[in-house]
């Protein structure tokens, strides 16, 4: 395969990232599972093993989990990457909030705002379990990644105050432990 | 302090940058919209609780990543559109920066197999997180059968069948915003 020049490789990045800027209704999480499709299948920026690694470092970082997007546009053309797909997932949507914070007054408390508003929040709470489940089919840790998350997410769903982050860094521990005792997952 | 306490609070540009470049480095775990609340809600007091609510209300009903849309309603509150741009450009430089130091890192670390192990770990407990704040966005008040099963669909569709989003959110979306609105005429 013909190795595409940086400026096919930003182009394609922003063809990816514009249009997902403005379907991630309800966050940047309900893009995962696109982008893992598009990174891996059909742009083949990184393996399965890649993006499992990127998704995680993206998390473990600080600011929006949707850095990720940084992530993949470094892995596919570099810092110049990173900058196209990072401007490409945050601009259109920003525009867009910005034009409607200004109309905003006018459309308010109109029985369609409300119809949009609760017709929209199921497929964005099925978007982020779909995100969820790309990650794990890819997951290269199988089962043992199925059975972390799931613990994760009952401790979250019971104890809704726990602060995520220190849950990160005991099942990432957890991992690098069992790695470290020779069992491989 | 003022006895009509006004909704924003009067605070420079460069207060404001410096605000939101802080939550900018300091915002771990997602849910950044989350930080900002905590941030410039509760602890400065620089918008009225009720005021952010009204925003946030419509941050939710448009796409984009949610702290970056609270950082730029803020900003706007407090200083129009130049605190719309400064806000989302201080809440985004940091991470950005930050990010491409960590991917340089890994570059050169990403052949010890211990590394991947840790990552599979915290990428599987992300993804935890991930569905926790699925299910619960679901279970929210009293989940309804068809938000339930459209719910369902989209992760039928994309999540498994693997499916891109835009013809599932162009299929699901009309129905899904028909029966909301069917359901509030009944209840009218």
């Amino acid at each position: 395969m013909r190795q595409p020049s940086l400026f096919e490789a930003l182009a394609a990045l922003g063809a990816v990232f514009a249009p997902l800027s403005l379907l991630s209704f309800g966050g940047g999480n309900a893009t995962i599972a696109d982008i893992a499709h598009q990174t891996i299948a059909v742009h083949h920026w990184a393996n399965d093993r890649d993006f499992a690694d990127l998704f995680a470092l993206s998390r473990a970082a600080p600011g929006p989990g949707s850095m990720l997007c940084a992530l993949i546009g470094w892995k596919a053309a570099g810092l110049a990457g990173a900058f196209v797909a990072t401007v490409a997932f945050y601009l259109p949507a920003s525009l867009l909030l910005f034009a409607a914070a200004n109309i905003w007054g006018r459309w308010r408390g109109s029985p369609w705002h409300h119809a949009v508003e609760r017709g929209i929040a199921p497929i964005a709470a099925g978007l982020f379990l779909s995100g969820g489940v790309a990650v794990l089919r890819v997951a290269p840790a199988g089962l043992a990644a199925w059975i972390a998350a799931g613990l994760a997410a009952s401790a979250l769903l019971y104890w809704p105050k726990l602060h995520p982050v220190p849950l990160l860094i005991v099942s990432g521990a957890v991992f690098g432990l069992i790695d470290l005792l020779g069992v491989r997952l | 302090m003022e006895n009509t306490k006004p909704a924003v609070a009067d605070v420079s540009l460069s207060a404001l940058f410096l605000a939101f470049f802080r939550l900018g480095c300091t915002s771990f775990g997602g849910g950044t919209g989350a930080w900002v609340y905590r941030e410039m809600v509760q602890r400065r007091g620089w918008i009225d609780e009720r005021l952010f609510l009204t925003d946030m209300a419509l941050g939710q009903s448009l796409p984009g990543s949610n702290g970056i849309k609270m950082a730029i309603l803020v900003g706007r509150r407090l200083k129009g559109g130049a605190g719309a741009f400064m806000a989302a450009l201080a809440m985004l430089g940091p991470p950005f920066a930050i990010i491409i130091v960590i991917a340089a890192i890994y570059g050169r670390i990403a052949n010890i197999t211990g590394v991947h192990a840790v990552l599979d770990g915290v990428a599987a407990a992300v993804v935890g997180l991930t569905f926790s704040s699925g299910i619960s966005a679901i279970a929210r008040g009293t989940p309804e059968p068809s938000a339930v099963v459209i719910a369902g669909v989209t992760v039928l569709c994309v999540g498994v069948f693997g499916w891109p989003m835009l013809p599932v959110m162009l299929g699901l979306a009309p129905v899904s915003i028909a029966i909301a609105f069917a359901r509030m005429r009944r209840q009218a």
